[in-house]
């Protein structure tokens, strides 16, 4: 007895040594500034989360790399909300009472985003959230301790209907999962095309559930409608089916296809030659030409990320929306502390508040102050086969955000609007 | 009647409706595939496997593979549809052998915490061999376009789920009311005990039973592979789907898993037409009123 136990002992203090020994050394002599980041890391959301895991830490290595913000290294504490917003709010108060994180980040969905948005402002403790779309959290349920680095819903659904409202399409429909993304996404588009275009109507919706895996009668309804074009808020895995279920219909050569969502290569590519060739649709362009002349730092970022990501293992290591968010963000918290010159959440409020603009590879990003809102350059397209005979989202135009998102002054009715409705 | 007509316009185009029917058919086909066999392994062993899910969605990424290591286009479709779910057999059987089996007579409790630790088990592996991405499985090409019925286009491979599954419901009765093997199945849903002090080896039959659901759930999967996008998650759709058909039929009920799912198929495609806000509940509905009416399921046996 008495070797064996002690035969399991001394591997497990030959490793306690090692933490000892590595650990300063990984640190860099530096307290580091810690952000712990809840995101989705099993299951479904996988496929945009793990691209934006390698993007933050891309941008991290490169931070640190260069000296640090503060001097001090910059270091990311993750930890996975299995996308529900209770597992989310568990973790961040784990992450801010144990772990004495400097600041909170993540959620790609938008519950988990608005459920750990809400323990911020609670807690008092500032929180960047990321990868989920949700214009509520800035807007409606914006306040000084959320700051969003990337795109929101209200950006790239006005992208597609700026696009829509080019054509001469007056009777439209929809197919949108019935949830809250779901929803914003149709009320937001049909807002602002009927603004751009007030000759416009609705003949036919479509709601269904999220995760829906047979749309046959969504689309033979749709087929029946009369509606020339239809908007889908559909996306990822359900959006591919609804895709390959509606081809044998000819749905999509009968009614034109308007969706933010089917520019990802996570959907085109392994739809592959079923894609709907004709779709108006959002992209990240890392490929076009035209894109790549406008911005010359791109072709080195496309570069270094593939190599990056096939450096860690990852399976796709293709340039991906996620990827560019999650260095986006990584940059726009450093700067936002380097900025304040201080790790203390005021300080750095104060900064955000303030606004502030950063150059990206693919171009500049706005800090907006008076919702702590980031605004991207945004990219909209038609679907199209290249010479190889992969699909891709071609024609591309550019927009920026600000030429489109709601200003400041309609902000400040919807946190108004909502503060009415809380009373 | 003209009040009718103002609030259903499609009442009067008979070509909707055929291809309204004709659509709800297919949805409910393949929920029936899905569904019997997770009411099979209920009826038998008492076991409400909730990763009947799981092995659809496995299924579904054999075929992924099969068809890519494949160099033959045209056959590399049939051969996976055929391998792909032997090899979800397969694992159900497996893990009958090494984990089921210890558990038939614990605990509902425990048995539901084991095969929902095999959905988070499952997931988790396929996460790790085929990676986070969205895979496809493109129709054969045989299948790829449509036909016309009634002058309006249907999909040319919802042909084939619509033929092949009446010939499982065929072969099921067969196989369960022309065999030995299926009448001891049946006699194991009625009373396990006996047919084991008769001298029947009932673990054996267990096996076989978990074995042949799994199957059927392979089956399901192996067809629904080209309709939906392959991915993660596809699990936890399916068993809801299936779970509503299989408590609506009766657990453990053949006849009632192909009622119920026909029923919900066509239910689902009207009531997109009828009531579009709500056709996310009415799944649940038709389940609450069976459930109200008939807490049993349409043909299932009250416990006694």
């Amino acid at each position: 007895m008495w070797t064996r136990s002690t035969s399991a002992v001394w591997p497990m203090v030959a490793l306690l040594g090692l933490t000892v020994a590595v650990g300063p050394a990984a640190a860099q002599g530096k307290q580091p500034i810690r952000i712990g980041e809840i995101n989705s890391y099993s299951g479904v959301a996988t496929v945009f989360t793990f691209p934006y895991k390698e993007g933050l830490a891309m941008a991290t290595k490169e931070i640190n790399d260069a000296g640090g913000v503060l001097g001090r290294p910059l270091e990311f504490i993750h930890r996975d909300d299995k996308l529900k917003p209770d597992e989310a709010v568990k973790a961040a108060r784990e992450l801010v009472l144990q772990e004495k994180v400097d600041f909170l980040a993540g959620c790609i969905t938008s519950a988990v985003g608005l459920a750990i948005s809400a323990y911020a402002k609670d807690a008092k403790v500032l929180y960047f959230a990321t990868h989920c779309q949700t214009s509520r959290l800035t807007w409606d349920e914006g306040h000084r301790y959320v700051a969003h680095t990337t795109n929101n819903v209200n950006q790239y659904v006005r992208v597609v209907a700026r696009k829509a409202a080019s054509f001469p399409y007056k009777k439209w429909a929809h197919i949108s999962p019935d949830y809250e993304y779901g929803q914003n996404l149709w009320e937001e588009f049909w807002a602002f095309l009927k603004h751009l275009r007030p000759d416009v109507q609705v003949v036919q919706q479509n709601w269904p559930k999220l995760g829906e895996s047979d749309h046959s009668s969504y689309i033979t309804a749709l087929l029946q409608s009369g509606a020339e074009a239809f908007f889908s808020g559909l996306w990822g895995a359900q959006e591919i089916a609804f895709v390959k279920q509606a081809r044998p219909f000819g749905l999509v050569e009968k009614l034109h296809y308007f969706t933010p969502a089917i520019g990802t290569p996570d959907e085109l590519d392994p739809l592959g030659k079923e894609a709907p060739i004709g779709a108006i649709t959002t992209t990240f362009p890392w490929y076009d030409e035209g894109v790549l002349a406008r911005h010359p730092k791109l072709p080195e970022w496309n570069r270094k990320y593939t190599e990056w990501a096939k450096a860690h293992g990852v399976k796709d290591p293709q340039p991906k929306l996620g990827a560019s968010w999650g260095y986006a963000s990584a940059y726009i918290m450093a700067e936002a502390i380097k900025r304040a010159r201080s790790t203390d959440p005021d300080k750095v409020i104060g900064v955000l508040s303030e606004g502030f603009e950063m150059e990206f590879p693919w171009g500049r990003v706005i800090m907006r102050g008076c919702d702590q809102q980031a605004i991207p350059p945004q990219w909209g397209g038609v679907v199209k086969m290249n010479k190889e005979g992969k699909p891709i989202v071609a024609d591309i135009e550019e927009f920026h955000g600000k030429d489109i998102i709601k200003s400041c002054d309609e902000v400040a009715q919807l946190r108004a609007a909502a503060a009415a409705k809380k009373k | 009647m003209e009040l009718i007509t103002s609030l259903f316009p499609w009442i009067t185009n008979g070509p909707l409706i055929a291809v309204q029917v004709m659509s709800g058919l297919s949805v409910g086909m393949f929920l029936f595939l899905i569904s019997v066999g997770m009411s099979l392994i209920f009826g038998v062993t008492r076991i409400v496997n909730l990763a009947h899910g799981s092995f659809y969605m496995v299924s579904a990424y054999f075929m992924v593979t099969l068809i890519e290591v494949m160099p033959e286009r045209a056959l590399s479709f049939w051969i996976a549809l055929l391998l792909a779910p032997v090899g979800v057999a397969i694992l159900g059987g497996v893990i009958e052998v090494t984990l089921l089996r210890r558990i038939y007579r614990r605990d509902p409790m425990m048995q539901l915490i084991l095969t929902f630790g095999l959905i988070l088990v499952i997931g988790t592996l396929v996460l790790l061999v085929w990676g986070p991405d969205n895979k496809s499985v493109p129709r054969p090409d045989a299948l790829a376009g449509s036909v016309r019925i009634f002058g309006q286009p249907f999909p040319s491979y919802y042909l084939l789920v619509l033929g092949l599954s009446p010939l499982v419901a065929v072969g099921l009765w067969l196989v369960f009311y022309r065999t030995r093997w299926g009448m001891l199945v049946r006699a194991a849903t009625v009373d396990r005990e006996m047919l084991g002090a008769l001298g029947v080896n009932v673990s054996r039959l267990y096996t076989q039973v978990f074995v042949f659901g799994s199957w059927l759930a392979g089956l399901g999967g192996a067809l629904a592979a080209p309709t939906v996008a392959v991915a993660l998650g596809m699990d936890a759709d399916v068993l809801i789907n299936a779970f509503v058909v299989v408590v609506i039929g009766g657990l453990g009920s053949f006849a009632g898993s192909l009622i119920s799912a026909l029923l919900v198929g066509e239910l689902q495609s009207f009531g997109i037409l009828i009531f579009p806000a709500v056709s996310i509940v009415l799944l649940f509905a038709i389940m609450a009123v069976v459930l109200i009416v008939r807490p049993w399921g349409l043909l299932g046996r009250p416990e006694e």
